[in-house]
């Protein structure tokens, strides 16, 4: 799984039948340099992932990427290969402890 | 499968409900050229590894769907616990 900060949601109209009602994220994936120096930004290159979880804009998650995105969806095939796996509280690194409060400026 | 350095650890807020118990570790991807990944990747532990340790992590989701159920959407997981690396480094070993 990689880092990545919610920018915004993505509605879809129309959408194939598989996607209704699923909430789609904007994530812009974090690098170790932007982790620790917790100034907020991503840096790398922009995503859309499926959330189940209600992340809000700002927060961080950790996402899946390839076919075990799909996998909450089984047995049910759908075209996702991004998926929020998780929420961030916080993250402690060997020199620095992100808080979750601290991305969201 | 590809090498990674542990840094640090995660504590979810909210996490995929077949995920409950499980120990997130932040890591870094290492190169054969002594460089790491630019991104920090998030690795499920049930192997153990402390932070700093150098560990094998397999990015086949096949191992944790058998362990959390067909609908798990973790994906890597830490293999193994590196005890030893042997790369050589140019001239030194044979070389063609």
């Amino acid at each position: 799984m990689r880092l990545g900060i919610v920018r915004g949601h993505v509605t879809l109209s129309p959408a194939v039948p598989e996607l209704m009602g699923k909430t789609l994220v904007v994530l812009e994936p974090v690098t170790m340099t932007n982790l620790v120096a917790k100034n907020g930004l991503g840096g790398g290159k922009s995503l859309v992932a499926v959330d189940a979880l209600g992340a809000a804009k700002g927060q961080m998650v950790a996402f899946t990427e390839g076919r075990e995105a799909a996998n909450p969806f089984w047995p049910n095939s759908i075209p996702v290969d991004a998926y929020c796996t998780l929420i961030v509280d916080s993250i402690t690194t060997g020199n620095a402890k992100f808080e979750e409060a601290e991305v969201s400026k | 499968m590809f090498l990674a350095r542990i840094d640090g650890t995660v504590v979810p807020a909210a996490k995929h409900n077949t995920l409950e118990g499980c120990r997130f570790l932040v890591a870094q991807r290492l190169e054969a050229d002594g460089s790491r990944g630019a991104e920090p990747l998030v690795i499920i532990d049930w192997v153990g590894a402390a932070n700093g340790a150098t560990v094998l992590v397999s990015t086949d989701g096949d191992i944790a769907r058998e362990r959390y159920g067909n609908t798990t959407p973790a994906r890597m997981v830490v293999a193994g616990i590196v005890d030893a690396v042997q790369v050589p480094r140019a001239g030194n070993g044979r070389s063609a």
